[in-house]
Parts: structure tokens; sequence; C-alpha cells
């Protein structure tokens, strides 16, 4: 199924070409802690100098692109460590960058248009972030000192511990339903003040946070969580 | 209410007929969008298919994949299924479909067909989607902002619980707002409420 025309990445592609089409790769690459001039090289080499799987890579790298084919067969279990690592750092970026500046965003907007609405989405947008902020304390303080302990030593490992990809999904759920709404109050119920171009730029950002959140989840759900799940069963065994 | 955009499914292999297909119905005065499948097996599991109102397929897979078309037809039921017709088949076959399109039709015989086919079922086409809330609605957010349960509402309004849940869903799918705090800010925008009431 296809409703995009950007580029399906192979590993033999030219990755600064990539970046000309779709800028928010950009964002990927500091993800993956990766420097985004690279000159000429391919996906294949970028992948080899850093020691990461081309095929998560690739895949990753695809879904910013709008196709998904994450399948949990083609990692290994080394990936697991690549996989957490890129899931910090979007935790990094989504509470040090794009939280302080939808919040600012948000800040002036009230400075210009002062109403009741908008002191209501302040609200809404903080008791929505710390919604946030506290699963992804859960995943950076539970989930994923658990994951490395399991790829360290499996066999000191408390037994499953708290972590349950059920409890992610729930979460998850919310927090889409929520940012959808607020990006609903904004384009379709309150009216505009002086705001205009102020408001823009915020719901620009929040397209941009849910897109990255999306993706975020879809790495979680279809990549980390059937590996983690892979060497929670060979230990059973 | 249901959005007025018709969800057309392709399922076809010609990846150029498709392409093609798409196009132009995209650019006819319907409002659509599509999505395109290279089988039936993909088709069902497409997470959005409850939502379809046309299916465009080629004949060869009901005749290829018999059992997974008639079960699909069956599921699918709301939607029109229409046979993208671009070599010979039997006329048993073409009758298993609600109409056809033909490889050979101009672009203005496939926008009269599917209008044809919209007018009869999608009367939502016709009239502008309303969002507005009908007064009895309006009663109901009020109490849902100041907390009251579907239970409690019920009471309150001497209705069943089964339209207070009924209301919810219509204006859930009319404002497109869900949670109790997006509602009430929804509510204090159009003036159904004033803070002072909270």
């Amino acid at each position: 199924m296809y409703l995009t025309k950007k580029t399906y990445i192979k590993p033999d592609m030219k990755l600064g070409g990539l970046f000309f089409e779709n800028p928010y790769l950009l964002l990927m690459m500091e993800h993956f802690n990766l420097d985004f001039v690279v000159n000429d090289k391919t996906i294949e080499k970028v992948c080899q100098e850093s020691s990461i799987n081309s095929n998560i890579f690739v895949d990753i790298a695809n879904l910013y692109n709008g196709f998904n084919d994450l399948d949990a067969k083609k990692y290994t279990k080394t990936d697991i460590l690549t996989i957490v690592n890129f899931l910090k750092n979007s935790h990094n970026y989504y509470k040090e960058e794009k939280y302080p500046e939808i919040q600012s965003l948000i800040n002036k907007i009230l400075k210009l248009n002062e109403t009741r609405e908008i002191k209501l989405i302040s609200k809404f947008f903080g008791e929505y972030f710390n919604e946030v902020i506290d699963h992804l304390d859960y995943e950076d303080q539970v989930a994923f000192p658990y994951f490395l302990n399991l790829l360290e030593d499996g066999r000191n490992i408390p037994k499953g511990k708290d972590y349950s990809a059920k409890i992610y999904s729930d979460h998850h759920t919310d927090i889409e339903t929520k940012l959808m709404e607020l990006k609903t109050l904004l384009l379709r119920h309150i009216p505009l003040g002086k705001d205009r171009s102020l408001r823009r730029r915020l719901i620009i950002s929040l397209f941009e946070l849910d897109y990255d959140l999306n993706i975020h989840y879809l790495i979680e759900e279809s990549a980390l969580t059937p590996l983690i799940e892979k060497i929670e069963n060979g230990f059973k065994k | 209410m249901t959005d007025c955009k018709i969800y057309i499914a392709i399922v076809e292999h010609s990846y150029i007929i498709c392409e093609g297909l798409s196009n132009i119905l995209l650019k006819s005065d319907h409002h659509s969008q599509v999505f395109r499948f290279e089988s039936l097996q993909e088709l069902s599991e497409f997470p959005g298919r409850e939502k379809l109102n046309m299916v465009i397929i080629n004949p060869s897979f009901a005749i290829s994949d018999r059992k997974d078309f008639f079960a699909l037809r069956k599921s699918l039921k709301n939607a029109k299924w229409l046979g993208l017709i671009y070599s010979y088949f039997d006329k048993k076959i073409i009758e298993l479909f609600d109409d056809t399109i033909e490889i050979s039709y101009d672009p203005s015989d496939i926008k009269k067909i599917i209008s044809k086919i919209s007018k009869e079922d999608w009367p939502c086409l016709e009239e502008d989607q309303v969002e507005e809330l009908s007064e009895r609605e309006k009663d109901v957010l009020i109490e849902l902002v100041n907390g009251f349960s579907n239970k409690e509402i019920a009471e309150k309004l001497n209705i069943s619980t089964h339209t207070v849940a009924s209301h919810r869903k219509n204006i859930t799918s009319k404002i497109g707002v869900k949670s109790l705090a997006g509602l009430t800010i929804y509510s204090i925008t159009k003036g159904i409420i004033s803070l002072e009431d909270l």
C-alpha cells in the first residue's frame, strides 16, 4: 500500500542525497548519534563505519519516508543496543528540545492572545506532556535497564520485572489521542486572534512531535519488543 | 456523522493501471482517498478496511482466490465492488460485481460511475457536513463537562444510558474531541458553558 511518493530506501543508496528529499532524516541521524555530513558515502558504508546493522538502519530510515517494513526477524540480539540508544536519544529530543519549544510557543501565544481557551490549552498540553514524561521515565528507569541487563547476563535478572509491552501500547494510544485533540482544537475550534503565525508554528511543531513519537512507537512495538521476547523465551526453555 | 470522503481500494497487479486509475479518481469531483493492494490478503489485513466505500478489483482475483474473495465481499458489505476489466471474463464472473470499469473508458465515464454509485449510497455527499451540535447533544455535553457520569446524565435528562452513550459518540465524531479536558475547552470556546459554570 502506498500513500507516499518518497524514495523507498535501500542500503546501496547514497545517504546524503536522501536528506534533500526528507530533512527529517537528519533527526533520525541524531537519534542514531551520527553526523549527517557524510560526503558520498552509501548507507552500507556509513553503517559499517559505525557498527550499525544496515537492516535496522534502512528500516528505520524507511519509517521516516513513510514505509513500514520493520520485521524483527531481520535483526539480531546485538541490535538491541542500537535500538535502545536510538530510543534514548529520541527521549532527549522530546524532553530537551521539542517540549521546551512547544511550551515557549504556547507562552508566546498567551502573551498575544490571553484568552481562557489558550490558558486551558496550555494546561492541557502541560498535563499531556507530564504523561509523556512519565512514560519516558518509565522506559529510561525500568524498561531499558532491564533490556540491557538481559543482554549482558540473562541469568541474574529478575523475571519480566514491571516491564510490559501492553502498558506501552495503552500509554501510546492515550498519548496519540491527546495530541490529536490538541491539533483539532487549534485547527478547527479555537478562533484565531493575533496569534496566526505563532499558532502555525505551534501546530507544525505538534505535527513534528507526533511524527517522531509515532516512529518511536513502531520501533518499540515491531522491533524491540519481539527481540526482547525472543530472549526471554530463550531463558524459559 | 460519517465523513464525506470516499475510501477506495484498488486491488490490481499492474502498477501502471493502478496509478493511472488512482490519478483519475483523485481528480474527480468527489473527495477520495485511494489505497492500492496487490493481493486480497493484503486487503484483508488492512486496518482501515471497514471504512472502504468502494473496492475496484481485477476479476482475476475472484477466480484465483475464490474463497478469500467471497469472504471479503461478505465482510465488507458496505462497500461497492467494481470489476476492473481489461481482458475477457466469463459473464458469470462479471455478474459477481456491482458494476464494472473497463480499460477503454474515458475518465469522464469513470467519474459518472462513481457519481451514480455515490448518489445511491452516500447521501452525505449531497449536503454539507454538519459540525454543529444539536440542542440535546449540547445538554449532554454540559453535564459531561460538569463531571457527571453516563448514568447520572441519563437520570438528569430522563433518557436511557444507551442514548447518552450514543450522544457522546456523535459529539466526538462531530467535533473530533473525546477527552474531558478537550471537551471543556471546546465548550468554552463555543460559549456552551462559561468558566464560572464549572
